[in-house]
């Protein structure tokens, strides 16, 4: 699974403030939007059963457990964060066709979650969406 | 004698809710984590609890629909009933976030909804243990009626049937007149500013260069302006970036990084501005 | 006011190339990408990094807020004019209050304090459904618990399908998901919404 290109987007874990109070550790029991830490839409079968990433025609999205590591490269200004699997998402199926492109290479459907301190290392919070590729870390 | 055949006709109603509320415990198999009772009755005895609730209940409801009609069925329903109201306060009370584990795996906090459902069960219970005879025994239309409404009550309180008939209401309503109709304006939002802004050739040129998310972003006629907080060659500066309103090409947008005490302006990636 | 109106029309002068270049050697003369690359050093996966911080603002004192990280660990950060604040938009150093949720990033001072470059206020990304729709208001479903989300007349957007944001909110339906960018309203289960998503 060499550079896999799509959307990434950043979700709060770890009980924290305002509507992340219910959001809980997360499903590898781990996740905290403080750390670098990622959500991967094939951490199971119970996983893919939500994100269904194959809806969107994504294929290569290997199964990957709790704490392995993904780098996740911004497309538009060649940022890049190594972080572990700390939960199950996003859900790929609910947004198939997105694309975006940045100088020349374009990127669909969303492929993975990082924590704020994990996206806020590559881009911004407020831009929420961003093209980006994947490696194993 | 109309009363008589209402509360006749009521162990028909319990029976079928209680069937349909034990089909997830007991034959889905749902899980009992996110109700209230692992806090109630410790974590290991939950899922045993839970099912053993749905057999009960399956038992009872069998008991109700199949004759022959004895009050003790009622009254059994009626305990349940009550049981089931005094758990639901108990886990609005103490378990807020907890969801209801009544019928389906809905994540939903029990609400008054669900509270009102088992007062609306225990009141049909009860009056069914007056009953002298089977629900299979009545032949009035009018009883039929009252057993529509109550249906009708149950399914009104039930937020696991939302999605069957509220949301298409809404939906409905949404597509006659949506409320929202008038929110469209020629003003381009900051965040398609944004986007396009991330998505140009001038960001990627500057963008070792930037510090900050948006600091501040102003229009002046056809172009919105947005600037970020900057080091260029080891000292503070401010990166503005030009993004013409109506041109949506990633080249047209523009940039420069400037030194705002001196008013000069350090770097700025023309080719690419012009491309 | 005249210093930010003297400000904004240099810097349009300036991105618009009315203005002169220092040096001529000025244009494309630096890497960014180099520059950048040693700047940063980030922590092991799975680790926190020490420059960045999240939790609650418990005090302020003129531009140093105490922020109770909801991992327990209390942080020091302080603000400068330099620091760029999102509070539902680009917005000011003032509007960061006592009660308020946020993100940080910046730098680690040896005194334990962080010199904030971006802090992030209210900041919410959710992934919901849409329950209802009023004139006002977006009724929200997130995790199973009800979310208000208000519409801000000449802020709110929406982005159907990847295409550039609209200001038109006519097309989002009840029943389907969308993902929502916007800012928490303090002790309330309230947000604004700056961006909406809507699923297909």
């Amino acid at each position: 699974m060499a550079g896999l290109n799509g959307e990434v987007s950043w979700f709060c874990c770890g009980n924290a403030w305002g509507p992340c109070a219910s959001t809980g550790r997360g499903a590898c029991g781990t996740c905290h939007s403080g750390n670098f830490q990622h959500a991967w839409p094939n951490t199971s079968d119970a996983c893919f059963a939500i994100t269904h990433p194959d809806t969107c025609g994504v294929t290569g999205m290997s199964r990957r457990t709790c704490g392995f590591r993904h780098s996740t490269t911004n497309l538009c200004n060649g940022s890049r964060v190594v972080t572990s699997i700390a939960d199950c998402g996003p859900q790929t199926d609910l947004f198939c066709g997105e694309r975006a492109c940045c100088g020349g290479t374009c990127a669909s459907n969303r492929i993975v979650d990082l924590t704020p301190a994990a996206f806020s290392a590559i881009a911004s919070l407020s831009a929420g969406l961003i093209p980006c590729t994947i490696d194993v870390g | 004698m109309f009363a008589h055949q209402v509360a006749a006709a009521q162990p028909l109603l319990i029976g079928l809710l209680l069937l349909w509320s034990s089909y997830g415990k007991v034959v889905r198999r749902d899980s009992a984590e996110r109700t209230a009772l692992p806090r109630l009755v410790g974590e290991t005895r939950a899922a045993p609890a839970y099912h053993a609730v749905g057999a009960i209940e399956a038992v009872i409801a069998l008991a109700l629909l199949l004759p022959p009609a004895w009050t003790i069925e009622a009254v059994a329903a009626a305990v349940l009933a009550g049981g089931f109201t005094g758990y639901l306060i108990y886990a609005k009370i103490v378990v807020p976030d907890a969801s209801c584990g009544c019928i389906g795996s809905s994540a939903k906090p029990v609400g008054r909804r669900a509270i009102g459902r088992t007062v609306l069960l225990l009141a049909t219970a009860l009056a069914a243990t007056t009953a002298d005879d089977g629900w299979w025994s009545i032949g009035s239309v009018a009883v039929v009626a009252v057993l529509v409404l109550e249906a009708a009550a149950f399914v009104m309180l039930s937020a696991e049937l939302d999605r069957y008939w509220l949301l298409p209401l809404r939906r409905l309503r949404v597509e006659i007149t949506h409320p929202l109709a008038g929110t469209a304006t020629n003003d381009v939002p900051l965040a398609a500013t944004q986007r396009r802004l991330l998505l140009s050739p001038a960001y990627r040129a500057v963008n070792g260069l930037l510090r900050s998310d948006i600091h501040d972003y102003w229009d002046d006629e056809d172009w919105r302006f947005v600037s970020y907080t900057a080091r260029y060659d080891g000292r503070p500066a401010t990166a503005v970036f030009a993004v013409p309103h109506q041109d949506s090409t990633p080249e047209a947008v523009r940039v420069a990084v400037v030194d705002e005490t001196s008013g000069q302006t350090l770097y700025r990636p023309t080719l690419l501005a012009t491309a | 006011m005249t210093t930010t109106m003297d400000r904004r029309s240099l810097l349009t002068r300036a991105a618009l190339g009315a203005t002169g270049l220092v040096a001529a050697g000025a244009m494309g003369s630096l890497a960014p990408e180099t520059a950048f690359a040693a700047a940063t050093q980030y922590p092991e996966p799975g680790q926190p990094d020490p420059n960045f911080a999240e939790g609650l603002i418990i005090g302020r004192n003129q531009d140093l807020l105490q922020v109770q990280g909801s991992d327990g660990r209390l942080h020091r950060i302080q603000l400068t004019g330099v620091t760029s604040v999102w509070k539902l938009r680009p917005t000011t150093l003032d509007q960061v209050r006592v009660g308020d949720g946020l993100y940080a990033r910046g730098v680690l001072m040896p005194d334990g304090t962080l010199a904030a470059e971006s802090v992030w206020v209210n900041i919410v990304n959710l992934t919901v459904s849409i329950t209802s729709i009023g004139r006002s208001t977006l009724q929200l479903e997130h995790h199973g618990q009800k979310v208000v989300g208000y519409v801000q007349p000449g802020l709110t957007a929406a982005v159907y399908n990847g295409t550039p944001a609209v200001s038109d909110l006519s097309m989002l339906k009840v029943g389907r998901h969308a993902q929502v960018i916007g800012a928490w309203r303090p002790g309330t289960n309230e947000i604004d919404i700056a961006t909406v998503y809507a699923s297909n």
